[in-house]
């Protein structure tokens, strides 16, 4: 018989050690990076002040458009935190395995672009100090909230989706965590240990883990759907030309799992090659994850098509005309932006070589950020600019304001990943493994 | 009593001898492994798991509360719109949607700290039996037994492949 242990020397696996190496020190690239994401939340943050101080006319509202970049941006980024509860719970329920390598950076995702979305709605609505007179608690007049405005559905949909995603993000990395506290020391490790909660792997401790995720996934589905869906009946529930379809909410999902997509890609390209994750992140990832993009590309291009052909076939003029300025008014730009984007540059991904090109993938990844963008422009600002009277018609520009304070939305979610991939692993490390010891077990088929 | 650590490297003999261990009568059984694996999750214990009352509670409390909030605030502050009922339960049951879900995967959290005893042990401290290995690639099946028994578990665990066996004194 040996004799028992004396020390606790972690005799370590290659995985433990390839996912922590990200972890390990501090490359001038990344300083200069961090930097300029805290630079554009410092800028963004000072212009917000100053648009406390000024009005909401810095932000460019003024009649008709009074939704405006803030709007388009806060749609934008819940649109980006939907591929990590996609890749999370979906894949999940769907037994897809190939998400256990990219299932964390996309939570983690999920939730930074759930927080930099909710700011937008504080800072839109001006004085974001009194953001709480949305939620209904009692008051001295005994008013309660409206809960037949689909503003005050969005306010229960983000922050329930907020809360869920911070919960699911944390449930999966408790198991990681101890991971760390077992190979860190000093103040890390007095954090990893608080973090993991005394977790040792025991069999109950599995078992109530892998019962508690299964859970949340089969909660968390319907919310990523019913998110985005809330978040379009923003929209669809008013008369607005170009806003009243019942398409919306389909159309806002898939576009936000698209575009969420077209993020993790975007962000995961360069972080595989600069931290050699090759071995975790290959071409089986890219192949499914441009797929994806592949089918959602064709959903939001059909529905732009159909509306298109709703409003022709609809006789009302307000909407067929709504539709044309789309496309041939004033903002053509923007729609045409959006469709090449979208719809167009997409359908490169039909071909296999172009699917395991991953420069090719991240231009056409970024081109589909830049074009789902455009996408809550054109439907936001062409709708309300051109209503019903031509005779309150108006252009609407974004101001220098708007654009700092969105570009300071970048550079926040930024600041949260860059600090995140330093303090956690970015690759669940334990889901991982289940698959490295399955094979293992099996002969190396799954 | 002394604990035996049988290492081993998969999960499907480490299952199969604690059902032996446990038909042989040894009850005080713990496994650690670095990640799930469903060949582990009755070994011990063939109950399913309670985190699911958790998580149905909490689901059936946020919808009780989604529609009774919405509506019991609706009466409290009427509203008369062309005669119709002042409580709107379609759109309401938006909200008795969104709080099941946040009821319900709040629930499911608690439910994951009070069955996996989560937080677990004094704080910066592991069972004696656990190593950091466990956390690495390897499982561990740990059995406590007295002392006659030792020689008898020491070969049970062997014979299922342990590739190591070692004591740690309780």
């Amino acid at each position: 018989m040996t004799p028992p242990p004396t020390s606790k020397d972690p005799r370590d696996s290659k995985t433990n050690r390839d996912i922590m190496y990200v972890m390990e020190g501090i490359s001038p690239g990344y300083l200069l990076l961090l930097g300029l994401c805290i630079l554009s939340v410092t800028a963004a943050g000072a212009t917000w002040f100053y648009q406390v101080y000024y009005g909401l006319g810095l932000g460019g509202y003024t009649h008709p458009v009074f939704w405006g970049v803030y709007i388009v941006t806060f749609v934008f980024w819940v649109g980006i935190a939907h591929a990590g509860t996609l890749i999370s719970a979906i894949l999940y329920l769907f037994r897809a395995k190939w998400r256990n390598a990219i299932n964390r950076s996309a939570e983690a995702m999920t939730v930074f672009a759930v927080l930099t979305a909710a700011q937008f709605l504080g800072i839109h609505v001006g004085r974001m100090w009194k953001s709480y007179f949305i939620l209904p608690y009692p008051n001295q007049r005994g008013l309660w909230v409206n809960f037949r405005s689909p503003l005050e559905w969005d306010t229960f949909a983000i922050s329930t989706y907020a809360t869920i995603s911070i919960v699911f993000f944390f449930i999966g990395l408790i198991p990681d965590l101890a991971i760390l506290r077992d190979r860190s020391k000093g103040l890390k490790k007095l954090l990893y240990t608080a973090l993991a909660l005394g977790w040792q792997g025991t069999a109950n401790q599995w078992k109530s883990h892998s019962r508690a995720v299964l859970h949340l996934s089969g909660l968390a589905t319907p919310l990523v759907l019913s998110v985005h869906s809330v978040v379009s009946w923003d929209f669809a529930m008013s008369i607005v030309p170009g806003w009243h379809a019942t398409i919306f909410a389909p159309y806002f999902v898939a576009g936000a799992i698209f575009s969420g997509f077209a993020m993790v890609l975007t962000v995961m390209i360069p972080m595989r090659r600069i931290y050699g994750l090759e071995e975790y992140i290959n071409d089986y990832h890219f192949e499914n994850m441009t797929r994806f993009l592949l089918l959602t590309s064709w959903i939001v291009g059909y529905a732009y098509g159909i509306e298109y052909f709703i409003a022709w076939y609809s006789g009302v003029e307000a909407e067929q005309t709504a539709f044309w300025l789309r496309a041939f008014g004033p903002y053509w730009f923007s729609t045409w932006t959006m469709i090449i984007c979208n719809v167009v540059l997409p359908q490169l991904f039909w071909v296999k070589r172009f699917r395991h090109n991953l420069t090719l993938v991240f231009v056409v990844c970024t081109f589909i950020n830049i074009g789902m963008w455009f996408e809550r422009y054109v439907i936001i600002i062409t709708s309300l600019s051109t209503e019903y009277d031509p005779a309150v018609w108006g252009i609407y520009t974004p101001t220098w304001a708007e654009l700092v304070i969105f570009a300071g939305s970048f550079g926040f979610f930024g600041m949260l990943f860059l600090l995140f991939i330093k303090l956690f692993p970015i690759i669940a490390i334990t889901e991982v493994k289940e698959l490295e010891i399955h094979d293992k077990a099996h002969g190396g088929a799954h | 009593m002394p604990s035996l650590v049988g290492i081993y490297e998969t999960p499907g003999p480490v299952a199969d001898c604690a059902k032996k261990l446990r038909n042989r009568g040894f009850d005080d059984l713990e496994i650690y492994s670095p990640a799930a694996f469903p060949e582990l999750d009755d070994a011990l214990d063939e109950k399913p798991s309670g985190v699911r009352i958790y998580t149905l509670i909490g689901g059936l409390l946020g919808v009780i509360t989604g529609y009774a909030v919405t509506i019991w605030m609706s009466y409290d502050w009427p509203v008369v719109i062309g005669g119709k009922p002042f409580a709107s339960i379609p759109t309401y049951t938006i909200i008795g949607f969104e709080l099941t879900i946040l009821f319900g995967g709040l629930a499911t959290l608690i439910g994951l700290l009070v069955v996996g005893k989560l937080p677990y042990g004094s704080f910066g401290k592991e069972d004696d039996a656990y190593d950091a290995r466990f956390s690495a690639e390897d499982i561990g099946l740990v059995v406590t037994c007295s002392d006659r028994d030792v020689n008898e578990v020491d070969a049970m665990l062997r014979a299922h492949g342990s590739k190591e066996v070692n004591v740690v004194e309780g």
